[in-house]
């Protein structure tokens, strides 16, 4: 445990010794800020006159605002989670201090769970700078406690969905520029497909005329595909938890991602043992 | 403290090191001596568990590093080859970190950290920058770090490359210290080293042992032209060796 809080904090020095830890944050605050500024800004002047914004009443601010507000600030971070990432192990064997690392007395759990509560670290910076809005929100309007508490727990469980995934890729890449920009790819390509996802029919695809027997096998494929690219993208499961209506299966979805990119980090870190 | 049995290691096709066996016991210190790419650097990873045998077995203090990583991690200090060193980091910070994973105590950290500075001729570096520091510094801060925790075993990869003259006497003079409290089996191509640091030499080329000699029997005044002499012959029969082996394959 001591070793893992050892490892945990080295890390998480390490992204304020270089310049990484500060462009993160900077650009978290920078873009957070300025999104935040205007459609606050816009928000108020609609609940000053709904109708000149083709409004018939004053919209409810959680759903028009908060929500989509932080289901924003959770895509921007999931974006800049490859850069907390990157450095996480493919620095280390790029630099040659894996070496190093692997020969002092840690079990390979606390390498892993010490970086990544490092970038877990990390991300609780980039929401404090989201908070900071929060606070200036909350000194003009009156939200509900809950939606704000949900929403921010599922901007955490997106960024650390992302992280986890992030330091699979790490665990498997050979320098940080590798690093980074795989693990930019898989989450752009599942933030892409997502959004592709919800314009597909659930209806079967297969002709009429087709025998039943096959209409029904490519349905069934049909559906699973379709489930997984509605079900998979990380912001898929993350809308209505932002709106406080939170499901357990949704929950569930976080953790269980986390914990397979996790499962797949060890096997990673351990496959030096067999590999030769 | 220190047993290799039958050691055997295969980079795909390639055998970097074949059936090693050799014993190093408690307080000796032993010069590991062979010509670039003899496999050197592959037993000290093997015996420091970074990288698994193919074949054999090695034991540090009776656990064997496959099966006990962890065990045999707690008692070795290792200075690889390269001298990976966290460049961001200042020295005495980086020391203590060290000491933290070694699972020192924190009261006893300070003065773990303290000692190693001084023992490597750092005290007066502890706050700059690792990347700041010279290649022989560098080199130190290495040495310092396989220091901390005290650790019976050491294993020291070229311990004296890229230091000056009046670094090298110094070193070389901390090594001899740690001489019956610490076991340690030096990497190196300097020959006069081997002579005036270790008790036994073994020799490797081509992954195989191909001496093993007491210091004392090679120095008949003059170790170290003794030893090279040695070093020699058996590096380039052995190389004779295998090129008239090639020639009869080509030819047969």
């Amino acid at each position: 445990m001591s070793s893992t809080w050892a490892v945990c904090k080295r890390e998480f020095k390490a992204y304020f010794l270089t310049p990484i830890g500060y462009v993160v944050v900077g650009m978290v605050a920078l873009i957070a800020g300025m999104s935040f500024a205007i459609s606050f800004i816009t928000h108020a002047a609609i609940t000053q006159d709904p109708s000149a914004y083709s409004y018939t009443a004053v919209p409810d601010f959680e759903e028009t605002f908060l929500s989509p507000y932080l289901v924003f600030c959770g895509t921007l971070i999931m974006f800049l989670t490859p850069l907390i990432t990157m450095r996480l192990l493919a620095e280390e064997r790029h630099r040659g201090t894996i070496e190093f690392l692997l020969t002092q007395p840690l079990r390979d759990r606390e390498i892993i769970f010490g970086k990544y509560l490092a970038a877990l670290g990390m991300l609780g910076t980039m929401l404090l700078v989201v908070v900071v809005n929060l606070c200036i929100m909350g000194y003009f309007v009156a939200v509900e406690p809950a939606v704000l508490v949900f929403g921010l727990l599922t901007v955490f469980l997106m960024g650390a969905a992302c992280i986890s995934l992030g330091l699979f890729v790490s665990a498997v890449t050979k320098t940080q520029i590798m690093s980074g920009t795989m693990t930019f790819g898989v989450t752009l390509i599942l933030f892409i497909v997502g959004n592709l996802g919800e314009d597909m029919p659930t209806a079967n695809p297969a002709p009429g005329s087709w025998p039943e027997a096959l209409r029904s096998l490519v349905g069934f494929f049909y559906d699973i595909v379709r489930g997984l690219i509605v079900e998979l993208p990380i912001d898929a499961h993350a809308r209505e938890m932002a709106l406080g209506i939170v499901q357990p299966v949704d929950i569930m979805y976080y953790v269980l991602f986390s914990a397979f990119f996790i499962f797949l980090t060890f096997r990673a870190l351990e496959s030096r043992n067999w590999r030769g | 403290m220190i047993a290799v049995q039958g050691l055997t290691k295969y980079y795909g096709p390639i055998a970097a090191v074949e059936d090693l066996s050799f014993e190093v016991g408690q307080g000796e210190i032993v010069g590991f001596l062979g010509p670039n790419g003899a496999g050197k650097s592959t037993t000290m990873r093997i015996l420091t568990a970074f990288a698994p045998a193919t074949r054999g077995e090695a034991r540090i203090a009776g656990y064997e590093v496959h099966q006990n990583p962890l065990e045999v991690k707690r008692r070795i200090g290792y200075l690889p080859e390269r001298v990976p060193l966290y460049e961001e980091m200042v020295v005495s910070s980086f020391l203590n970190y060290v000491a933290e994973l070694k699972g020192v105590s924190r009261a006893n950290r300070v003065g773990e950290v303290g000692e190693a500075l001084e023992r490597c001729g750092l005290s007066d570096m502890g706050n700059r920058l690792i990347a700041n520091l010279s290649k022989g510094y560098k080199q130190r801060v290495g040495l310092a770090q396989a220091l901390i925790g005290s650790p019976p075993v050491l294993i020291l990869d070229e311990p004296t490359v890229g230091l000056d003259p009046a670094q090298i006497v110094e070193i070389r003079q901390m090594i001899k210290g740690l001489r019956d409290k610490h076991t340690v089996l030096i990497s190196t191509h300097i020959l006069p080293e081997v002579a005036m640091l270790c008790e036994r030499v073994i020799i490797i080329n081509q992954g195989h042992i191909v001496a093993e000699e007491k210091i004392e029997n090679l120095s008949d005044g003059s170790g170290a032209t003794r030893l090279e002499e040695i070093f020699m012959r058996v590096v380039s029969s052995d190389r004779a060796a295998i090129l008239a082996k090639t020639k009869k394959e080509a030819t047969a």
